[in-house]
């Protein structure tokens, strides 16, 4: 009935071989390098603060292992794993 | 002087309690033309000048992506409010002044008023007011909103941004990147040609330079439009190339380093002691293994108080109701009159009214769970769930909330932002087993199925959220694919609520529901009684009171045999009796005689009643038979044929339409033991058993009934919604399909494996 299957976080291959959002762990610290996706969601996240160069921090995963909660510019943002996957960041400490 | 003011902001920023603590009471709300976006407004009086106040619905951007944005984008432009006020939310600046870089843009003289002042001082934010009024160009008013301190400063700094604004217009642009600016000077250079509002030309260069389409559809109908156009894609272009990205995100990302730039100047953060208590309420609230426990625990605890607590005053009015039905019945004469008055609008009206009580206690809770900020978490506790049937975490509330009334849970459905959630949402609820199909359930399945019947109720409950959840996912990836938006979801601080905004809240809601459930509800009752009423000459095939007259004298004749003979044997058995000793009347053979003959008696007025209850029963069916409402049902009865259902089902069916426990006393109509029945009534169920339905039969009646349109309220609050018939009509069509095609196949393959006969 519902599709409990744990959400992929894996890398697609043929895409740069970053490091994506949702490959951090709660408590980890990332630099935003880049965003894919379509147009509107890209322009949905700068403005929402989730511009280049912007410092993320994974808060936490919700119970159910998708969402995850993240604090960028001083508030809490969640967002689901298929979409961390299309942000591409660097770890910083 | 009148003036017009517009409050815009950021969801989550308070601008609904600024818009409150500036109007008080004295608001309305109602929707924005053609769309099902609440439009609050308001108005307050400040040193002889009247001001009319809107809420814009809160958006992050004025790019007109959602609809929010398309009205707040559309209002600012085309009504050209006299003052724009921009509540920011103090204690998340960066973010809030995005939206205020786009306004400053739109050259309407502007107040921006720093709310949760206090929250932001707790998170060791220093802001400097007066130098990021300087930088902003506009006056900056610091407010606690939650305790309307500064909301005085803040009326008088909009009355004179509001007088002042025919003197000058402001100077402070938000400043672009060198590159960016000559480019766009270019484009201005082309847009100043022509005599639109002079306050509009860096606006629209700007939002040429963002390719954005409204702007451009506009402009080609200007003098020089296609030398413009030309003009702008070569611009965008040329900052493409220079910045390897949409000049969208380009200029985005410069309005973030203008905001950067300026909070440098005017903000200090004091992180000796940075207490996030949102993040230690959340440590629990959202804990990996107590959040779906506690949240399970609310959702039965909003269960509970809303149904519990609301059976208090649900029997009061009842009574009321009740009541007024006996007053008016007594004041009235038997006419036609009295019974529109009495059993159509007063019972029917009345019907709906039971629920208000629940209703406000249901809005009251989501109320507070909105308020505080539970609900964001609600949604980032659910969504794993939710997003396998294509719907956003909040969803799961109305989902819960359709298990007592779909009424309250499709209203509920506001909660949720986008406009294909709310549809998606609504159209499923009604598969939620609301607390009125119970009483069917167990009717029927007690009846047929006594031995199970907790596990054929249960299998009820269970079959509705199989149909909402397969309903959710075909429509979800049928005819409302392609309109889901990604998952962005702020989870702003934990705040304790006000009781004011509470009320207003709870009142706002609960009042659209006296409102527009009244109207509807109204003509409804009037039409189901004038079905049961109309036509009043009937044709009765035989002669019910004669064979009840009959009935009687045959009854009381056999009653009279008996007390003859029951004398002859006394008068005998005192002739024989000789004892002294005991008077007769205490012996033991008198005794014995005494006691046969009240046990006949007993008998024989029994069979009297039984015989008489079976004559009124049959008449009482004929005579509906014979009312419209038969007439209906008969009418109906070849396409419900083929589930085995017969005309009785037909009309039960048809009233169930206004509330689906009607169906229960429809029965106890048609049955002869009247309408006022429970679901125990005995001689509904032996009316059932012997109407020749079999327990598949019954069955099919209970999944049909589960599933078939939803009731006459809830279509209400479908229409008002989703605000078109269309989807109001399809969910019917849809849900009555489904319905007919599941209980046609039970019985089809029920006959053919021979089950439960």
């Amino acid at each position: 009935m519902l599709n409990f299957k744990k959400p992929r976080h894996r890398l697609s291959t043929e895409s740069t071989d970053g490091l994506r959002l949702s490959d951090l762990k709660p408590g980890e610290k990332g630099r935003i390098t880049e965003i894919g996706g379509s147009e509107q969601f890209r322009q949905r996240l700068i403005e929402l603060g989730l511009t280049k160069d912007a410092e993320i921090w994974i808060d936490k995963y919700a119970p159910l292992r998708d969402p995850l909660e993240l604090i960028v510019r001083g508030y809490h943002l969640s967002l689901r794993g298929m979409d961390a996957q299309k942000i591409a960041v660097e770890r910083i400490n | 002087m009148n003036f017009k003011i517009a409050i815009a902001g950021n969801p989550n920023c308070g601008k609904t309690t600024i818009f409150n603590g500036l109007t008080g009471a004295r608001q309305h709300v109602g929707n924005w033309p053609g769309v099902t976006v609440e439009r609050k407004s308001g108005h307050y009086k400040f040193s002889d000048n009247k001001f009319d106040v809107i809420d814009l619905p809160g958006t992050y951007s004025l790019a007109a992506f959602s609809a929010e944005e398309a009205i707040a984008r559309q209002h600012l432009l085309d009504d050209e409010p006299d003052v724009v006020v921009d509540v920011i939310d103090a204690s998340n600046l960066d973010r809030n002044l995005f939206l205020t870089t786009q306004l400053i843009e739109l050259g309407r003289p502007l107040v921006i008023v720093l709310n949760m002042m206090d929250m932001a001082e707790e998170k060791g934010l220093d802001i400097d007011a007066d130098t990021l009024a300087t930088l902003l160009g506009a006056p900056v008013v610091p407010v606690v909103g939650r305790t309307g301190e500064g909301l005085d400063l803040l009326k008088e700094k909009i009355l004179r941004v509001a007088t002042e604004k025919s003197q000058k217009t402001r100077s402070i642009d938000v400043i672009y990147p060198r590159d960016i600016e000559t480019e766009i000077e270019r484009i201005n250079s082309l847009v100043k040609a022509n005599n639109i509002s002079n306050r509009r030309h860096r606006w629209t260069s700007v939002k040429l330079l963002e390719s954005d389409k409204q702007t451009r559809d506009e402009v080609r109908d200007l003098d020089n439009g296609s030398q413009i156009l030309d003009q702008t894609n070569e611009s965008v272009d040329r900052i493409e190339r220079l910045f390897k990205d949409t000049s969208r995100a380009v200029i985005s990302h410069a309005r973030y380093g203008f905001i950067q730039g300026a909070l440098r100047e005017c903000v200090s953060e004091n992180l000796n002691d940075p207490t996030d208590y949102s993040r230690q309420i959340d440590r629990v609230l959202t804990n990996r293994w107590l959040g779906l426990p506690i949240f399970a625990f609310l959702m039965w605890l909003m269960f509970k108080l809303t149904y519990d607590l609301g059976s208090f005053p649900m029997e009061w009015i009842d009574m009321g109701v009740v009541g007024l039905m006996n007053f008016f019945s007594t004041l009235l004469p038997d006419t036609m009159f009295a019974s529109l008055i009495v059993d159509g609008i007063i019972g029917g009206v009345g019907a709906i009214a039971v629920f208000l009580p629940n209703i406000f206690i249901l809005f009251f809770i989501i109320a507070i769970l909105e308020d505080s900020g539970y609900m964001a978490r609600v949604a980032f506790i659910m969504d794993r769930v939710m997003h396998n049937i294509g719907l956003h975490g909040k969803a799961f509330i109305p989902m819960v909330m359709g298990f007592g009334c779909n009424v309250p849970a499709i209203m509920g459905t506001r909660i949720l932002e986008s406009r294909r959630d709310r549809i998606l949402t609504v159209l499923i609820n009604p598969f939620m087993s609301c607390s009125a199909r119970l009483p069917v359930y167990i009717l029927v399945a007690g009846a047929f199925f006594p031995d199970h019947a907790a596990t054929v109720i249960f299998s009820m409950y269970i079959l509705g959220i199989v149909a909402a959840i397969a309903t959710g996912k075909l429509f979800s990836k049928t005819i409302l694919k392609g309109m889901s938006k990604p998952f962005v979801l702020e989870l702003p601080p934990y705040q304790r609520p006000t009781g004011r905004s509470l009320a207003i809240h709870t009142w706002e809601r609960g009042y659209l529901f006296i409102q527009k459930m009244g109207s509807v509800i109204l003509v409804g009752s009037i039409l189901v009684w004038a079905l049961g009423y109309f036509p009043r000459e009937i044709n009765l095939e035989r002669d019910y009171a004669g064979e009840g007259k009959a009935i009687t004298q045959n009854y009381s004749i056999q009653q009279q045999d008996l007390t003859l003979k029951y004398d002859a044997s006394v008068e005998l058995s005192r002739s024989n009796y000789h004892s002294q000793m005991i008077a007769f009347e205490n012996s033991a053979s008198f005794l014995f005689l005494r006691s046969q003959y009240d046990s006949l008696r007993t008998h024989i007025s029994s069979q009297e009643k039984s015989e008489l209850f079976l004559l009124k029963q049959t008449e009482l069916g004929e005579i509906t038979s014979k009312r419209w409402i038969g007439r209906l049902g008969k009418v109906f009865e070849p396409l419900i044929a083929p589930l085995g259902f017969t005309w009785r089902e037909g009309v039960a069916l048809i009233t169930g339409f206004v509330a689906k426990e009607i169906v229960v006393s429809t029965y106890g109509v048609l049955f002869g033991v009247g309408e006022d029945v429970d679901e125990e009534n005995q001689g509904v169920i032996s009316g059932l058993r012997s109407s020749g339905m079999t327990p598949l039969v019954a069955l099919s009646f209970l999944v049909f009934t589960l599933l078939y349109t939803p009731c006459l309220a809830t279509v209400a609050a479908i229409k008002r919604e989703t605000g078109t018939w269309t989807y109001t009509l399809f969910s019917i069509f849809y849900s009555v399909s489904l319905a007919y095609g599941l209980a046609f196949m039970i019985g089809y393959f029920g006959r053919m494996y021979n089950w439960l006969s």
